[in-house]
């Protein structure tokens, strides 16, 4: 490459990377993840904290020893009560006191019905109530169950369904897996969508400064353009792997540590899996660097061909409004990643950056699509550089009207 | 002679407008030359050619004896009429720059762009970004990055509109300094004046076409029994005759332009005889301005308002 265009990249890296936008941001993300991590989990320890002593009353004699356990796993400390005739007025005093949150109360009837009477000092969560419910219906069904000589234990937990999958795709979405497909798409497009905003921004800006002039005539627009979209991507792969390696090194610092902090609470098992490993991490930011390179040709086109902000506003739009298709159907492709449509729509080569995440996350797509889609990328970013490069030549010496869709046309063919 | 820039029959239209009409001219080298003309003229267009941005539709350019892409990039120095700069950088990163992007070291652009800024008293503004300086300072900067590379070529587009009379000296002296250590340079403006001060060469343009291009010297010696300039008292009756192309005032005196091989004795005795006092009757050298506005008059034919715009532009 020339020395040129080492010259504009090395320009436009350093102004942008020096800048206090880039500062801010690049360590402004990891911190806002830390607290959008932290933040919700102290709280749901210290709430947890506050209500989490239970007395339980068994008039029954068998279901104590079946309950306990299941609700201390759901993070209540618990502790057993003899049945006394004056127990439950004893009880609540205790509760008003400050001292209990609330006590159970079971009996013979209970054995039958599954009816209990929970008293409680602030109304618990549906899903506390939930629990509770379920670990005394569970209990009971236990006891009955093996009355009846029965292996309750093995038939409550739902015996073990054994998939065998007969193709490549997988049935359903694990929750977390959905979270990293869909957020993940989401980041691309913000992204990639920034930073290709940040290149025409600066076309426009070197155009209608006039600084221009003096550069074109020192070097080929072409030249110039890549510099800009080399520069420009750069910074965007900078904060790119600092976000990506600040966010490793607070995962791993930070999962066993709230782990420590509430054991129970957060499901590690499910969560640590569903992290992307350094493979994903790698295609996360190839998908970036093609996405980035399809989209910043179209907006350095886009700013070299007009004159105001409003106006290269109003010419990205339609680009902007396709863009609405591939993240709103993200979710559906998340959740079936190998219907036709999601293998179009995904190897749309514009659309692929979002979509072809989704599905790989989502773990619905054949390797070869994946070299498809990569193949087709490469080709779109090698079109969109040839038309961009002569509609950018032409455009960017352009005062006054912006083009017509076929005055474009013959820039391109002229250029 | 070897010439720096030459364009042969070169034509630029934009839609029915043509900007530049059939023009031929050529700098030799180690001149400086005077692209010459009103506002719209057709000067920037034919500058724009030279510096590759813009393709003539007809003729070609040739820049120092190759075609322009190849050459101009580390050779030439431009300064656009219409400068920008880099805002947020400071001086010295912006010159370095440019110094850079014309195959100049960078150790080495960073030295010069140092020294120059010294010389025209920025030194205290090199690492300030530019946006801070004033607008005569930022034109400075421009100038500076125009010449980093040290070109043996400099094309400058009306480098002296915005300065203040002190930095026009500035910048004339260094121009002439430039010329001195041998470089060529073609400069656009519409102020007669100055061109007749710097340049050794002039390229008229009126209306997108040449009307004159001449060594200067030898312009104004072939002209020379051209134009009296008269101040009087009285009727001016006596200024009407068949030596007299055209009259016009400058300064409260008036030039009068006279046709080809007129004899000025005829109107000095005219005015003696009718009486009026005369207090200055003087042959002088013609100046670019009335040559250009005699050219023009006479070789745009079908236009006959042309002149009478011109000479008011030009004052």
């Amino acid at each position: 490459m020339s020395v040129n265009v080492w010259a504009v990249i090395r320009r436009e890296y350093l102004q942008r990377v020096r800048s206090k936008w880039f500062v801010i941001s690049t360590l402004g993300g990891p911190l806002l993840i830390l607290l959008l991590m932290v933040v919700p989990a102290y709280f749901l320890v210290r709430g947890g904290q506050a209500e989490q002593k239970l007395a339980i009353v068994d008039g029954s004699n068998v279901l104590y020893e079946r309950i306990a356990p299941y609700l201390v796993n759901e993070g209540l400390e618990v502790e057993e009560e003899r049945w006394y005739p004056d127990v439950v007025t004893s009880l609540r005093k205790e509760a008003t006191e400050g001292d209990l949150w609330g006590f159970i109360v079971l009996d013979e009837l209970t054995l039958d019905t599954g009816e209990a009477i929970v008293y409680v000092t602030t109304r618990p969560s549906p899903i506390r109530q939930l629990t509770l419910q379920s670990a005394i219906t569970r209990a009971v069904m236990e006891y009955q169950l093996e009355r009846l000589g029965v292996d309750a234990e093995a038939l409550l937990s739902g015996g073990d369904l054994s998939l065998e999958l007969l193709s490549e795709e997988r049935t359903s979405t694990e929750e977390p897996q959905f979270w990293v497909a869909y957020l993940g798409a989401f980041f691309l497009y913000m992204v990639i969508l920034f930073y290709a905003d940040s290149v025409m921004r600066a076309t426009l800006e070197e155009k209608t400064s006039r600084i221009v002039e003096v550069i074109i005539s020192s070097m080929e627009p072409w030249h110039l353009m890549l510099g800009k979209i080399l520069g420009v991507g750069a910074v965007g792969l900078t904060q790119l792997l600092v976000w990506i390696v600040s966010g490793f090194l607070i995962v791993a610092g930070g999962i066993p540590l709230l782990v420590s902090l509430s054991p129970g609470l957060i499901p590690v098992e499910t969560l640590l899996p569903a992290l992307p490993g350094i493979g994903m991490v790698t295609l996360f930011v190839c998908l970036f660097i093609f996405g980035f390179f399809m989209y910043s040709g179209l907006h350095a086109a886009v700013g070299a061909m007009c004159n105001t902000d409003q106006e290269a506003q109003q010419v990205r739009l339609p680009m902007v409004m396709l863009l609405v298709i591939p993240i709103a159907m993200v979710s559906v492709v998340i959740m079936q990643p190998m219907t036709a449509m999601s293998t179009w729509l995904s190897l749309f080569p514009l659309f692929s950056p979002f979509l072809i995440w989704a599905r790989v996350v989502s773990g619905g797509i054949p390797a070869w699509q994946i070299g498809l889609s990569f193949l087709l990328m490469l080709f779109t970013v090698l079109a969109i550089a040839w038309v961009a490069g002569r509609i950018y030549k032409v455009g960017i010496l352009m005062a006054g009207k912006r083009p017509t869709l076929p005055e474009l046309w013959r820039w391109v063919k002229e250029a | 002679m070897r010439y720096a820039i030459r364009l042969s029959d070169v034509t630029k239209r934009f839609g029915n407008h043509a900007a530049v009409s059939e023009l031929n001219f050529d700098v030799p080298q180690g001149t400086i030359c005077g692209l010459i003309g009103p506002n719209g003229s057709g000067k920037t267009t034919c500058l724009r050619m030279i510096m590759g941005i813009l393709h003539p539709d007809v003729g070609s350019v040739s820049l120092l004896g190759a075609t322009p892409d190849d050459v101009r990039r580390k050779r030439v120095g431009y300064l656009p009429e219409e400068r920008g700069v880099y805002r947020k950088m400071t001086c010295t990163e912006f010159l370095t720059f440019l110094a850079e992007i014309r195959g100049v070291s960078r150790t080495e652009g960073w030295k010069r762009s140092h020294d120059w800024l010294e010389r025209l008293g920025l030194g205290g503004w090199a690492d300030r970004r530019i946006e801070v300086l004033s607008k005569g300072m930022q034109q400075k900067v421009q100038f500076i990055g125009t010449v980093i590379h040290e070109p043996e070529l400099l094309i400058l587009d009306e480098p002296f509109s915005g300065l203040d009379p002190l930095n026009q000296d500035v910048l004339e002296e260094i121009i002439r300094d430039f010329h001195s250590k041998g470089t060529t340079i073609l400069l656009s403006t519409h102020l007669m004046d100055q061109a007749e001060r710097i340049c050794e060469r002039v390229c008229l343009i009126s209306n997108a076409r040449k009307v004159l291009d001449a060594d200067l010297k030898e312009l104004k010696a072939k002209e020379r029994t051209g134009v009296v300039v008269v101040r009087f008292e009285g009727s001016d009756q006596w200024l009407e005759g068949p030596e007299i192309d055209c009259i016009h005032e400058s300064n409260g005196e008036l030039h009068l332009i006279l046709k080809d091989g007129a004899d000025h004795q005829s109107i000095l005795k005219r005015g003696l005889e009718s009486g009026v006092k005369i207090y200055r009757f003087d042959l002088v050298e013609p100046r670019l301005h009335e040559i250009f506005v005699r050219h023009a008059g006479t070789e745009s034919v079908g236009d006959a308002g042309m002149p009478k715009n011109v000479t008011l532009e030009l004052q």
